[in-house]
């Protein structure tokens, strides 16, 4: 395996590859602006481009991450820290950190292989960015299919502005420095605010383009102030210099952490006492962006009207990609971050925001009329159980929510395209105009009841194994007292109101008697089945689906070692919060030898 | 002896002209338009006439070698780093708002109106090198003067004479309280160079608090904050900003800001002199008054902001609460004298790793980003607007995203970088203000945590000022207009807006060379290594 990874992937090949899919959809935007009404073949064949970048990148490094020991993982130095490959950039002999500098807060410049003071354009693949940027890649493609009839107007700015917020994402899922992930993370809010302001359907979609955007920045600049509180307050214990670098930042906080648990242990508890509380509010601050972006009840309020008012090419989008910057930014920043305060406050806290949200918009959801409403607060509730999971802080419920966040993506991604195809036949989404579909449009119904039942989390199809991989790892949370299990609890009990909802709505449009919404121009031909396009949109999701959910063993296994980067720190966390080390096991990759090297 | 006989006394005395070439070319170049613009009035001839004047003093600041003066305690002029600085800022903002004004200047007074933008911006850099309460004096006045002439030239309506004279009674007043503090300051030291001040304070401060210097400090931040908008010394603002012409608008939210913050940080010590001794009480009074002042400037330019529905006084406002967050970067500066910094040992010595912004280099950084996009938003309404019809109304705006698209792509850049967006200028200074208020020292007895407070209000004050500035993309790019605006066609203030957008989006994706200028400029005090490490 080695071998074929050195002579496939020389270093340099990886890293311009990995350069290419942050860049290419901005130089993508700029192209496909310069076409009209053309646009659109366009950008289809541009994001098939993109899409093939990013299948090579996932395929060279799926054979580096999965070579990858977890036991050794960030074992190499005295504090867990992740490992990105392919860096762009990255000094020769130094495979994880970059030199390109955007700016730097010190005259001095550094010595060899030390971090400092600088932003840098610090970009890198490890396992748990590496599925969501295929992701981020692939539903560009599907937004692209179901916007084909339904976008219009000034199609080649509408699918500019789709590849800036693809390239926004990819590039935050990618960053591994924090001012650069920040950057990324703000810089999706501009293309959304235009996507959703300029090509919604519906007369609301100013106020739900500026509602969108004005809480996500009211977040996020809180956000800035936790991720520069973290900076500054955790320097290198052996240069003294602050470092934007994530990899070397966690490693500092670690530092400080331990340094202050070891006074504890000495008879000294007032340092420890002073960190917890920092960690505190620089949780507070650094999830405030967080629980608004992905939302946790009670920040949620921007999401219906955003999800509803937007093209439905962009709701593809936003619920499949952008929603999963929250979570993924709980898990890569929160979790490391602040580990300490993730332990203490994160399950008993946001987790029973995250419960309340969830069973709070599975009600919502069963009460809509409007199918777009029912999937966007789905997708409120399905986010709320990925967040309890990320902070179960354990090897199932960091690996099943960063698998879930891929499944949830297709799947949701997916219930949203479908609607294109009502939408684009009859203007409408309402639940109540249709009825009895399957005998209207057969091949229609196959395929939404596929991707609909993937998204209940059916055994054999893909969110089946993220949930239960998400609910061990939310029983097993190893936390003295036992309100996990309440939470666990109730995020099993998700899982039965959304096929509830789900369900419903399947009979509804297409069980019960025949119904469908008059047509738009009186004597047109009646609307047909699925089309190539469509067929391509839905199949390729659905054929996705199925793949993820029988065999998705190759995106655990490349997850694998950076999963067990997180669970260490959360190991560590633990036993600073709690006092008492508590055992754990390795499930995900059951080796022989797991437990005896394990703590 | 006679102590004017003494030599070095002489080449202190005799070298403030080799120090001040620049600006000497400037004011000529002005004499020159003044006194033959009454014979030729052409637009263009003064145009390029102060267009050459200001290459000359260009030329003449990059050639010109201005050793340090020998007696500091005697000069009136300081050639230092952060002197420096500020000149290149003044004389490239005044070939940006000669190119800028185009529409503005026209026949009837061309020549007076590009001398006194040529006045104004010597002084402007005047006072950054200003070394003396004289010098300084004279250097904020030669900014105040001609900016009474440019508001009184075009005024022919009612607002706008209002403005004009609103702006005079007020800059007058404030320019008698400012020079009441500077008696103070005289009166406590027996001295008016700036030198002299800070060194007597400082040792005065070190053995026991000064009552009356904090007196006279106070009156000077009273009168400088007129200058840099600071409420409650903001009330000018919105209306002459709404009556005044938009290119004198522009220089009048940009230039008396940049030379206010110079004038402050030289006068508190935070610049040239060791700024780990300042003249000032910093444990608590002077950072906790400019602390208050900071905070109620950007919340309540914030707030005011929210409320209106003429984009001009929108801007002046938002320019209030930006006042507000360059305040931040001077609080900061003034925590320095009580920062620790972390104690390293690295090869045997031990070294001291002290912040990483120290303040006045944030605030420089902020400065430069703010006069882009204040001019380049300004430029953008000069630009739509005709004598016809003035942009006044945000709803004027509407469709601007179709009509033209120029325009409205560089403003939706100012826009979003006054938001403070990442990839804008706005979001680089805001960057380095937020790190620089992690930075000051947390521990303090009395200001405890009101720093890491400072920049949560500001993260809090950034997201209330999104909503307005959103309010124009909004209504430019997602609302069509009832009646298009024409536009006056005039290219080189298009030219201008776009230079300065682009120079936005530049440094906001790459903002060293700004920030490495800053820095030298301002330096980060370095910390003396503590005893206590020594004998470790």
């Amino acid at each position: 395996m080695d071998k074929i990874y050195e002579i496939v992937a020389a270093p340099r090949t990886g890293r311009t590859l990995v350069l290419l899919v942050v860049l290419f959809p901005f130089l993508a935007a700029l192209f496909v602006s310069l076409f009209g009404k053309r646009g659109r073949r366009v950008a289809l064949l541009l994001a098939l481009v993109h899409l093939g970048l990013a299948v090579s990148v996932a395929a060279i490094a799926s054979m580096h991450l999965g070579t990858r020991d977890e036991l050794s993982a960030g074992r190499g130095t005295d504090h867990a820290k992740f490992e990105p490959a392919m860096v762009p950039g990255a000094r020769v002999g130094d495979d994880g950190r970059t030199a390109w500098t955007l700016m730097s807060l010190t005259a001095t410049p550094p010595s060899a292989g030390r971090a400092g003071p600088f932003v840098q354009f610090f970009v890198g693949v490890d396992g748990l960015n590496l599925w969501l940027v295929a992701l981020t890649s692939f539903m560009v493609v599907p937004a692209i299919l179901v916007s084909w009839e339904s976008v219009t107007e000034r199609r080649g700015a509408f699918y500019a502005w789709l590849f800036v917020l693809q390239g926004a994402a990819v590039g935050a899922f990618l960053s591994f420095d924090v001012i650069l992930f920040y950057v990324f993370f703000e810089l999706t809010l501009v293309p959304a605010f235009f996507l959703i302001g300029r090509w919604g359907p519906g007369s609301a979609r100013r106020d739900a383009a500026r509602k969108f955007f004005l809480y996500t920045l009211a977040g996020s600049l809180l956000t800035l102030v936790g991720v520069v509180g973290v900076v500054v307050t955790n320097p290198d214990p052996t240069t003294g210099q602050i470092t934007f670098s994530l990899p070397d930042l966690m490693a500092n906080v670690q530092h400080w952490l331990n340094a202050a648990q070891a006074e504890a242990a000495a008879g000294k508890p007032e340092k420890l006492a002073a960190l917890h509380q920092t960690q505190l509010w620089l949780f507070v601050a650094l999830m405030a962006g967080f629980m608004v972006k992905t939302p946790i009840f009670p920040f949620h309020t921007w999401l219906p009207s955003a999800y509803g008012e937007a093209p439905i090419g962009v709701t593809v989008l936003l619920s499949a990609v952008l929603a999963k910057l929250g979570t993924f930014g709980i898990l890569r920043f929160v979790l490391t971050l602040t580990p300490d305060a993730a332990v203490a406050y994160g399950l008993p806290v946001v987790g029973t925001l995250a419960a309340f949200g969830i069973v709070y918009a599975a009600l919502c959801a069963y009460a809509q009329k409007d199918m777009k409403q029912m999937a966007a607060y789905s997708s409120v509730s399905h986010l709320g159980f990925v967040v309890l999971a990320v902070f179960a802080f354990n090897t199932e419920g960091v690996a099943g929510s960063v698998l879930h966040m891929v499944n949830h993506g297709l799947s949701t991604g997916a219930v949203f395209a479908l609607l294109a195809f009502l939408a684009d036949r009859y203007r409408t989404t309402s639940m109540t105009q249709y009825g009895g579909l399957m005998g209207r449009f057969p091949n229609f119904a196959v395929l939404a009841f596929v991707l609909c039942l993937a998204s209940v989390g059916l055994p054999g199809l893909n969110n089946f194994v993220s949930e239960m991989l998400m609910l061990g790892g939310l029983f097993r949370a190893d936390a003295p007292k036992n309100h996990h299990y309440a939470l666990a609890g109730i995020a099993a009990f998700s899982i039965f109101l959304s096929s509830w909802y789900i369900m419903t709505m399947l009979q509804r449009v297409f069980f019960s008697p025949p119904k469908e919404p008059p047509a738009d121009a009186p004597g047109a031909a009646p609307p047909g089945d699925v089309n190539s396009r469509e067929l391509i949109a839905f199949g390729s999701l659905a054929a996705l689906c199925l793949v993820l959910g029988v065999y998705p063993q190759p995106v655990l296994d490349t997850m694998r070692a950076d999963v067990r980067i997180v669970t260490r720190i959360g190991d560590d966390a633990r036993v600073r919060v709690y006092g008492e080390p508590k055992p754990t096991k390795v499930l995900v990759a059951a080796e022989p030898n797991n437990g005896k090297q394990d703590r | 002896m006679n102590p004017l006989s003494d030599p070095q006394l002489q080449h202190t005395f005799t070298g403030v002209f080799r120090l001040v070439a620049p600006e000497i070319a400037l004011v000529g170049t002005a004499c020159v338009v003044f006194l033959f613009g009454s014979a030729f009035n052409r637009r263009w001839i003064w145009f390029t006439v102060s267009l050459l004047g200001v290459i000359a003093a260009m030329v003449l600041a990059g050639t010109v070698r201005t050793p340090m003066p020998e007696v500091l305690t005697a000069a009136p002029i300081v050639p230092d780093a952060a002197a420096n600085f500020l000149r290149w800022v003044a004389l490239i903002s005044a070939a940006v708002l000669l190119f800028l004004t185009w529409p503005e200047a026209t026949r009837g007074h061309a020549a007076e109106y590009y001398g006194s933008l040529l006045v104004a911006v010597a002084g402007v850099s005047l006072t950054g090198r200003a070394n003396d309460l004289v010098s300084l004096f004279l250097a904020l006045e030669l900014i105040s003067i001609p900016t009474y002439i440019l508001l009184y030239l075009p005024s022919r309506s009612r607002p706008s004479q209002e403005a004009a004279a609103k702006y005079f009674l007020l800059s007058v007043l404030s320019s008698a309280v400012l020079l009441f503090g500077f008696s103070y300051l005289y009166g406590l030291t027996g001295s008016t160079n700036l030198s002299v001040i800070t060194d007597a304070l400082t040792k005065a401060n070190a053995e026991a608090l000064s009552p009356m210097a904090l007196v006279g400090i106070v009156l000077v931040v009273a009168g400088i904050g007129f200058k840099i908008t600071a409420v409650p010394f903001h009330f000018y603002a919105p209306d002459v900003y709404e009556g005044g012409p938009a290119g004198v608008v522009a220089m009048l939210a940009v230039l008396p800001k940049v030379a206010g913050f110079a004038a402050l940080a030289r006068l508190l010590g935070l610049v040239g002199a060791d700024a780990r001794h300042l003249p000032f009480d910093t444990a608590t009074q002077l950072p906790l008054l400019l602390w208050i002042l900071a905070i109620l400037t950007m919340t309540v330019g914030n707030v005011l902001a929210l409320l209106q529905d003429n984009v001009r006084r929108m801007l002046a406002y938002s320019g209030v609460a930006h006042g507000g967050y360059m305040l931040m970067g001077v609080v900061v500066a003034c925590s320095l004298p009580e920062a620790a910094g972390t104690v390293i040992k690295l090869e045997g010595a031990p070294k001291v790793i002290g912040p990483t912004v120290g303040g006045i280099d944030a605030l420089l950084v902020y400065l430069v980003a703010y006069a882009l996009m204040t001019f380049g938003a300004f430029a953008v309404i000069l630009y739509l607007s005709t004598p016809a019809r003035e942009v006044g109304a945000i709803d004027d705006l509407a469709g601007l995203g179709k009509t033209h698209p120029i325009s409205a792509g560089a403003m939706t850049v100012f826009l979003l970088s006054l938001i403070g967006l990442p990839l804008t200028a706005g979001f680089a200074g805001k960057l380095l203000l937020f790190i620089g208020t992690f930075t000051a020292p947390a521990d303090t007895a009395a200001m405890r945590n009101l720093y890491r407070l400072l920049a949560v209000v500001a993260a809090v004050n950034s997201a209330v000022g999104a909503y307005y500035y959103l309010r124009v993309v909004g209504v430019m790019y997602l609302r069509t207009a009832l009646t298009p605006i024409v536009g006056s066609r005039a290219v080189p203030t298009l030219m201008a807006s776009v230079a300065l957008a682009g120079a936005t989006v530049f440094f906001g994706i790459y903002p060293q060379p700004l920030l490495t200028a800053a820095r030298r400029a301002a330096p980060v005090p370095e910390l003396p290594v503590p005893a206590v490490a020594d004998a470790k």
